[in-house]
């Protein structure tokens, strides 16, 4: 017989049963279990069991009777079965186009075959549009492991290199993964800085490690509030204007999330506002316009840009 | 190590089993062809594990106990006798988890497909999953930054439509602006850009273009055969012989440069200083990203860049002038 069989046999068998069963009920139900070698056969449960366990399954040793003389093992029916989910087609769809990855299978894909039983119609529109996104692939392992921690509420510890290059190990309560601009962040309390922190998953030097029970997050906390945008952060007060040359506005544009294009100029020039917090940061990322790009106000960037110019001119 | 082979195997199989069961005696008469399509195995491979199906059932296991499996001659699939099999095996941790990352960074990502239903499925799987499986997945955030490229869609459409096209296109790299005739394969994001895979017709060969970079799309009215162009999880940069390759020197505050860019022999000093060599088809924009670091780059090689870099600074230098 073959073992998948038989493993069919005792899934359906501890679903069903009224109460739990000992091995040695099993193996007189279940002929796969039978024979002489009584070892042998209970290595094969042993080794069975296992592959329940490593795909989910959640087998239980429970008392037999009420008067606990035995154990045996049992399948809760709440605990295996997926509750209905009133999925539309298109929610189901969705589903299943965003779980599609290019690299041949992925956990969030096995999960999202899961839900597809419900789902009207069965036949998927649109599920042969390909994957979407690419790029997190990767470092998808760190960024499960980063959200097991933050939504059990986890201590962790690991290597982190920050954007300036300083490496050090970091302990730090989770509290929240974060997705933005192309990066996922872990967010939390670090234990020597006693403050919230975001840590990019893609400059960490080692993977997490669980050291025990973390604290929660003061009340409203939104992990989100913790990651900054960019040197271009967006923020209603500050605005910068600059003019761009024609060909480069597309770049421009780009270039910087918020950008709104104010009027063009008699040579042709267009002028942009850039929703603008820090002056350096900005200063310095249109240079890397070259001559395409001027900064017009505030005065203050404009002075910045030109001495940033000019110390390059004479190095 | 064989023995522990064949039983991931086995256990594989039986995930996969305890999932398109449920799958096909919901949807009763599914094709072979399509449930493989959907669940991604192998048609025959399917087919041997629906044979083994046919066995199983509960006891006593006399014939009125198994589960019947009958695949009709067009090819459509009926279970019966499978109500023990006729819900899935729940969601476990991580499956839970990756799902709604990935549904996190896809809603993150402006001018996705569909997100009101993602985004309306996704609270359901929570809702439904409860805190047993997904812990506390209120902390699971993603930010929109900027919005959708203009002309997103009609990028898409020209793909799905195998329609050729002719773009405007600023590329980052030179900064020039063209006119191109290009027929588009697939359409993707990474890190939080969308990208288009398509042929150009003139250069004769793939190009990767940047979606946001594109001014104006109009059809052509032609229509193309596909190459089969490598989509999502392609290298958003392919490093070729004949590049230049260029060496800098990166202080902390430019450091950053390594991990934004493909670079070549990336070695830490001990002062903390990075060396890294970035492969290039022309300098133009290595010298535009060194006017912007400043003193916190030097270029080792090759030296000629410094008067680049020296003469785009006295260009830009004169805007201010007047």
């Amino acid at each position: 017989m073959e073992p998948l069989e038989r493993l069919l046999n005792l899934v359906g068998l501890l679903l069903e049963t009224e109460h739990p069963m000992t091995f040695d009920e099993i193996r007189r139900t279940l002929p796969a279990y039978g024979g002489d070698n009584l070892d042998s056969a209970k290595r094969k449960f042993e080794r069975d069991k296992d592959i329940l366990r490593e795909y989910g399954v959640p087998l239980e040793m429970a008392a037999t009777d009420v008067w606990d003389v035995e154990q045996g093992y049992t399948i809760s029916k709440d605990r295996y079965y997926l509750p209905e989910i009133a999925f539309t087609p298109e929610e189901v769809t969705a589903l299943f186009v965003a779980a599609q990855s290019a690299s041949e299978e992925t956990v969030a894909a096995r999960g999202v075959r899961k839900l597809l039983y419900g789902a009207e119609g069965g036949v998927l529109a649109g599920a042969e549009s390909g994957p979407l996104v690419a790029g997190s692939d990767t470092r998808s392992a760190r960024v499960l492991a980063a959200a097991d921690a933050a939504s059990a509420r986890r201590r962790v510890r690991f290597g982190y290199r920050t954007s300036q290059g300083a490496v050090s190990d970091r302990v730090v309560d989770a509290y929240g993964v974060v997705f933005r601009g192309g990066h996922w962040y872990l967010v939390g309390l670090d234990e020597e800085r006693d403050a919230v922190r975001a840590f990019r998953l893609s400059r960490y030097t080692t993977e997490l490690e669980d050291v025990g029970e973390g604290s929660a997050p003061p009340e409203g906390f939104r992990a989100i509030d913790h990651v900054e945008a960019g040197p271009w952060q967006l923020s209603a007060d500050d605005r910068a204007l600059i003019a761009s040359a024609p060909g480069t506005v597309v770049l421009v544009e780009s270039t910087f999330p918020g950008v709104v294009r104010e009027r063009t100029r008699e040579d042709g020039w267009i002028v942009l506002a850039i929703p603008a917090a820090d002056e350096q940061a900005l200063a310095a990322m249109l240079l890397q316009f070259g001559a395409d790009v001027e900064a017009l106000e505030p005065p203050t960037l404009r002075d910045e840009v030109i001495r940033r110019l000019e110390a390059s001119v004479h190095a | 190590m064989p023995e522990r082979r064949r039983s991931a195997t086995t256990a594989e199989r039986l995930g996969r089993m305890l999932v398109i069961v449920p799958y096909l005696v919901q949807h009763p008469g599914t094709s072979l062809a399509s449930a493989a399509e959907i669940f991604g195995v192998p048609r025959e491979q399917l087919r041997r594990d629906l044979d083994l199906l046919f066995m199983s059932g509960l006891p006593p296991y006399g014939p009125g106990d198994l589960i019947d499996v009958d695949v009709d001659e067009d090819g459509g699939v009926w279970i019966s006798m499978a109500d023990h099999f006729a819900r899935p095996l729940r969601l476990t941790r991580p499956e839970a988890l990756a799902v709604y990352l990935r549904a996190t960074e896809l809603l993150a990502t402006p001018g996705i497909p569909d997100a009101p239903a993602l985004a309306s499925a996704l609270a359901k799987l929570r809702d439904a999953l409860g805190p047993d499986t997904l812990g506390d997945a209120a902390g699971i955030e993603g930010a929109v930054t900027g919005s959708a490229p203009e002309h997103l869609d009609a990028l898409r459409a020209a793909a799905a439509g195998l329609g050729r096209i002719r773009i405007d296109y600023t590329a980052a790299s030179t900064g020039e602006r063209s006119v191109r005739e290009v027929e588009p394969e697939a359409v993707f994001a990474s890190a939080g850009h969308w990208y288009v895979v398509a042929w150009d017709v003139a250069a004769d060969g793939e190009r990767l273009f940047r979606a946001d970079r594109v001014s104006a799309v109009e059809e052509t009215g032609d229509r193309f055969a596909p190459r089969g162009l490598e989509g999502a999880g392609r290298q958003l940069y392919t490093p070729r012989d004949q590049d230049l390759a260029v060496r800098l020197l990166l202080r902390p505050a430019a450091r950053w440069v390594a991990e934004y860019y493909v670079t070549d022999d990336v070695v830490t000093r001990p002062d903390g200083t990075v060396e890294a060599t970035l492969p290039a088809r022309q300098t133009g924009w290595i010298a535009k990203l060194l006017l912007r670091l400043g003193p916190d780059a030097d270029v080792l090689d090759p030296p000629e860049l410094r008067a680049e870099i020296s003469q785009i600074a006295a260009a830009a230098l004169d805007r201010y002038s007047g």
